[in-house]
């Protein structure tokens, strides 16, 4: 056999390499890599309500004035500011706020950023990055509203409300628990989502005031301290001071309760008149009875949406109104009433927040309150009957005749 | 051979010392050969060097809390030795011919031989005699681990969700899905020295529920209940990871375990209990205003 | 052999000059493509207003220096411009022919919300066939120095609903009032007030108090969620001064301060003003887009400002 001869792999002494080649694939190299500098970070900034600030027809001159009081109250993302009149701590505050970094001594700063931002946003205005791809939305906590609390309907949260919400998630939304954090980390972001949200409120109360204006003031708000801190943020922090006095008094469940009785009781007010449970939760209590409604946040939208936009004949105005809310809202979605079979409870799974949400209600959401109108006792009973749902009543129920959860996976 | 002779001749017949090309190198050519397959010497040079430093830098196996974990542990470095000593060898060779047979240092042409067939059945026979070695030599360690099920219903289930560890213990009863199931959030505890059986759900995406000190690693698919088992043996709280990229979160389904005594297991639970009970506000969630 | 020869190679080198120009343009336009690609990553949004930093902090340093209580806040006028009370009349037409009144799609609790293949009919635009006054425009002050005492009313105001309908569409109660939100169907509702967290289970035949605590700067809400076809408007002011135009269109707030020039706020619901104003053609009342007008009565006085016609375009179309 012939012993195999390889190509000449040597270089070719041919001709020289040539520019002219392999300048546009530089030139597309470089231009490739200006371009993916377009991603580099400016400093962080909240963004003015826009969908508010449009729907009031604000013109230029009064976004900017909005903007400029707002953030001389506030400050930055990057360098909040605490007026003493909000009652906030200012040194929480700044854990939690800023770009994500350790300090000197290696304290963990700028938590908001770390762990929240990516979904309800740098203003708080849930419109993170990863918020459309979310069901339900994240909270958006400008207007003010939260659901989860143990004060009543129409008053702010407490501390621990929220601070419970972090700890355990919110179980069948995309909200995870924060519950490894230290207590100072949590207590830090607590205190800075009650920040944004007051933020959020008295720059809504902003906006509106310029509606009310007289028509001397020619459109601009008076910049004194006694308007801004004296009448918009007061009516926005006395809600939050209030908050702590407003809780839900919860009367002791009866010590001789008998569950079985109970439960039959609280059956009978679900599909009664009285409680009404039955009309949106449905016959089946599988969640299918009112399934058109939406929350407020969602119902903001779909208001302003159908009632003004579509209305409007200024086109010009109707364009920048469509752009508002391709950019600063979420698509509408209707809101779900609770499917109580599965077991799954956002605010909480404890009898007590059952308690809260019958008698109160869910604030921002279609769900009414019962107090008033369903004794305390009756509640319970209630709450009894929803915690029995997950669990098939085979027959008779009794202490030989255990309920057993029908399995899902 | 003869056929090695032949090549040698032919190739120094046809391709004789001063040719064009080789003038056309630069005058450090001696050295490039030399500090070629120095370079390459690097590689096993520095690969050991990483084995020997990674565990003053903490990059190592995590420590060891389970009865299981010795044996994988075990096979872990049994097999590191192994595939190491082959590592080695395969380096070392590479670089010695890579110095001996230098181009620029050696006037000899290259020969070209078509195979050795006795070679080729030597180096197949090896490798797969050491790989049917390793399946057998594991496979109780494996049947430890994923097949003997302890006898017992589970101590808990945990679900993996975007982004976090759902957990549900049975409660009095001992049985999942009664009433009196308890539910924790990225927080599982295991008493020390029993056997713990967890029944891994997914809610949504693929996940996978790595207990690194515990030497568990097990996915979470959806539609599917795993059973994972282990017995810790060390008292501690130690990392609940997700080691299956489930989604942009992914970072954050850290979780954690808190081995512990029966008796500090049974307090925490019964904590959990009363506090998941509760029908009137705990005490930290009294505001000082209220309290007055 | 797979070689490469030199006579191929320098062919290739002779075309290299044209392959280099026909490669530049193209990859040129692809550089501006991906220009025009990597300015996209920006923000897309509508653009936010500018801030000067300097502005800012120069209004930061007043807010925050001036920490001290009461820095002179202005005392309000509330120095009495007049004694007596005068009151305020007038009527709204509308100025056109109304469209059909839209049937609301009722599906649930059929057997009382639609008794007796009774229809429910869209309720937001009702003009009288006869006399073209239109119903339900609300007119309040927006300001007022002085409010005419008048002995607190005994029983709540009655807020009620019967065959799943608001009986009054449009309501108006003092801030601090007791309101009865009654339920008089025999199927249970639910009262929902937007904007003031007020939403309750009303059982059937019964009723729940509720005690407005804060004004509404415009009419807001008010609604059912288990019968989302309902719906009205509710409007709390501190002073009670709100005229809501009846059938025929006519409207009266009596006992107005007088001697004081009085801003109006005008809205309805169909209205396209902003937050539902209702702005009119009527400068003799100085009336803005914003639906204000003002109006100065003297004591005694029943101030008519006559026949206000509202164009079909003020109400979209």
């Amino acid at each position: 056999m012939n012993p195999i001869t390889l190509p000449d792999v040597r270089h070719p002494r041919g001709p020289r390499p040539v520019w002219g080649m392999k300048l546009p694939v530089l030139l597309v190299m470089l231009v490739m890599f200006a371009a993916s500098g377009c991603g580099a970070t400016p400093p962080a900034w909240f963004r003015l309500n826009m969908v508010e600030a449009t729907k009031q027809k604000l013109t230029p001159e009064q976004e900017r004035q909005v903007a400029t009081v707002i953030s001389a109250m506030f400050g930055t993302p990057d360098d909040p500011v605490a007026l003493p009149e909000t009652g906030l701590d200012e040194a929480k505050l700044r854990l939690a706020a800023g770009p994500v970094r350790s300090d000197i001594v290696g304290r963990k700063n700028g938590l908001y950023r770390e762990h929240c931002a990516h979904c309800h946003g740098v203003t708080g205005d849930a419109l993170g990055p990863t918020a459309a791809f979310l069901n339900p939305y994240p909270r958006d906590y400008r207007p003010g509203i939260f659901k989860f609390k143990s004060t009543e309907r129409a008053d702010k949260p407490t501390h621990a409300d929220l601070t419970r919400v972090l700890k355990n998630g919110i179980p069948g939304t995309s909200m995870p628990s924060f519950a490894l954090l230290s207590e100072t980390q949590i207590d830090a972001l607590v205190e800075y989502v009650k920040y944004l949200s007051i933020r959020g409120e008295t720059e809504i109360g902003l906006i509106r005031a310029i509606f009310e204006l007289d028509d001397e003031a020619e459109g601009k708000l008076p910049e004194s301290r006694e308007f801004l801190v004296g009448e918009r943020l007061a009516e926005v922090v006395e809600k939050w001071k209030a908050a702590d006095t407003a809780l839900i008094d919860v009367p002791e469940m009866p010590a001789d309760i008998d569950l079985v009785e109970s439960i039959a009781k609280g059956r009978e007010l679900f599909y009664g008149d009285k409680a009404n449970c039955v009309k949106c939760h449905g016959p089946t209590a599988l969640g299918d009875g009112q399934a058109n409604d939406y929350d407020d946040w969602n119902k903001y939208v779909v208001d302003w949406t159908t009632k003004e936009i579509n209305g409007e004949s200024d086109t010009q105005w109707v364009n920048r109104a469509h752009r508002v809310l391709d950019g600063d809202a979420l698509k509408p979605r209707t809101i779900q009433p609770r499917n109580l079979r599965r077991g799954i409870y956002r605010g909480g799974r404890r009898p007590l927040d059952l308690y809260y949400r019958i008698h109160a209600g869910i604030n921002g959401a279609p769900m009414p309150g019962a107090k008033g109108t369903v004794p305390p006792e009756d509640i319970w009973h209630i709450v009894n009957y929803v915690q029995s749902l997950p669990y098939e009543l085979d027959g008779e129920l009794g202490a030989d005749r255990p309920m057993v959860a029908r399995d899902r996976f | 051979m003869d056929q090695d002779k032949r090549n040698r001749d032919a190739g120094s017949g046809g391709n004789p010392p001063g040719d064009t090309w080789v003038d056309g190198l630069p005058q450090g050519r001696r050295w490039s050969g030399i500090g070629w397959s120095l370079l390459f010497l690097l590689v096993p040079v520095l690969g050991t060097a990483t084995f020997v430093i990674a565990p003053y830098y903490n990059h190592w196996l995590p420590k060891d809390v389970s009865v299981h974990g010795r044996s994988i542990d075990d096979l872990f470095y049994f097999i590191l030795v192994l595939t190491g000593v082959i590592f080695l060898a395969t380096e070392l060779i590479l670089f010695w011919f890579m110095w001996k047979y230098d181009a620029a240092a050696s006037s000899k042409p290259a020969t070209y031989i078509h195979g050795s067939h006795a070679l080729e059945v030597v180096w197949t026979i090896i490798p797969a005699a050491t790989m049917l070695f390793l399946a057998i030599y594991q496979m109780n360690t494996w049947a430890d681990i994923k097949m003997r099920r302890p006898r017992m219903s589970p101590s808990a289930e945990v679900v993996a969700r975007q982004f976090e560890w759902r957990i549900r213990y049975p409660g009095r009863d001992e049985t999942l899905g009664t009433p009196d199931d308890l539910f924790v959030v990225n927080d599982l505890h295991v008493p020390i020295d029993e056997d713990f059986l967890i029944q891994l759900k997914s809610m949504d995406v693929l996940h996978s529920f790595f207990l690194p000190n515990l030497r568990m690693k097990q996915d979470a698919v959806p539609g599917m209940k795993q059973p994972v088992w282990f017995k810790a043996t060390e008292t501690g709280t130690y990392d609940i990871v997700c080691a299956e990229v489930c989604g942009w979160g992914h970072y954050k389904m850290k979780g954690r375990v808190t081995v512990e005594s029966r008796a500090d297991f049974d307090r925490w639970l019964a904590r959990i209990e009363a506090e998941q009970k509760a029908t009137q506000r705990g005490p930290d969630e009294i505001p000082m205003a209220a309290a007055d | 052999m797979p070689t490469c020869s030199r006579s191929e190679r320098s062919a290739l080198a002779d075309d290299l000059p044209m392959a280099a120009r026909f490669g530049l343009l193209p990859s040129l336009g692809l550089g501006v493509l991906l220009v025009a690609v990597g300015s996209g990553c920006g923000d897309n949004r509508i653009r936010q207003p500018v801030v000067d930093g300097g502005a800012v902090e120069k209004l930061r340093t007043e807010l925050v220096s001036s920490t001290g209580a009461a820095n002179g806040g202005e005392a309000e006028d509330s120095a009495a411009t007049g004694t007596g009370w005068g009151t305020l009349k007038g009527r709204f037409v509308f100025a056109g022919t109304p469209a059909e009144a839209k049937a609301l799609i009722v599906d649930k609790d059929t057997e009382v919300c639609s008794k007796d293949g009774g229809r429910l009919l869209d309720r937001s635009l009702l003009v009288d066939p006869s006399t073209k006054g239109l119903a339900n425009v609300v007119v309040f002050v927006r300001k007022s120095s002085r409010v005419k005492e008048s002995a607190p009313a005994d029983a709540p105001l009655v807020f009620d609903q019967k065959q799943c309908e608001f009986i009054t569409p449009v309501f108006a109660a003092r801030v601090g009032q007791e309101i009865d939100v009654h339920n008089s169907d025999p199927v249970g509702h639910n009262t929902n007030i937007a904007g003031t967290s007020f939403n309750q289970l009303i059982p059937a035949g019964n009723g729940t108090l509720f005690k407005p605590a804060a004004e509404t700067a415009m009419p807001t809400a008010v609604t059912c969620n288990i019968h989302p076809w309902m719906k009205a408007y509710i409007v709390f002011r501190k002073d009670g001064y709100v005229g809501v135009s009846a059938a025929d269109g006519s409207f009266t707030i009596p006992d107005l301060p007088a001697g004081e020039l009085l801003e109006f706020q005008v809205w309805h619901e169909r209205s396209i003003g902003p937050n539902q104003a209702l702005g009119l053609a009527e400068p003799d009342l100085k009336w803005s887009s914003k639906g204000r007008f003002q109006v100065k009565i003297e004591a005694d006085e029943v101030k008519d400002i006559g026949t206000l016609e509202v164009p079909a375009t003020a109400l979209g179309g």
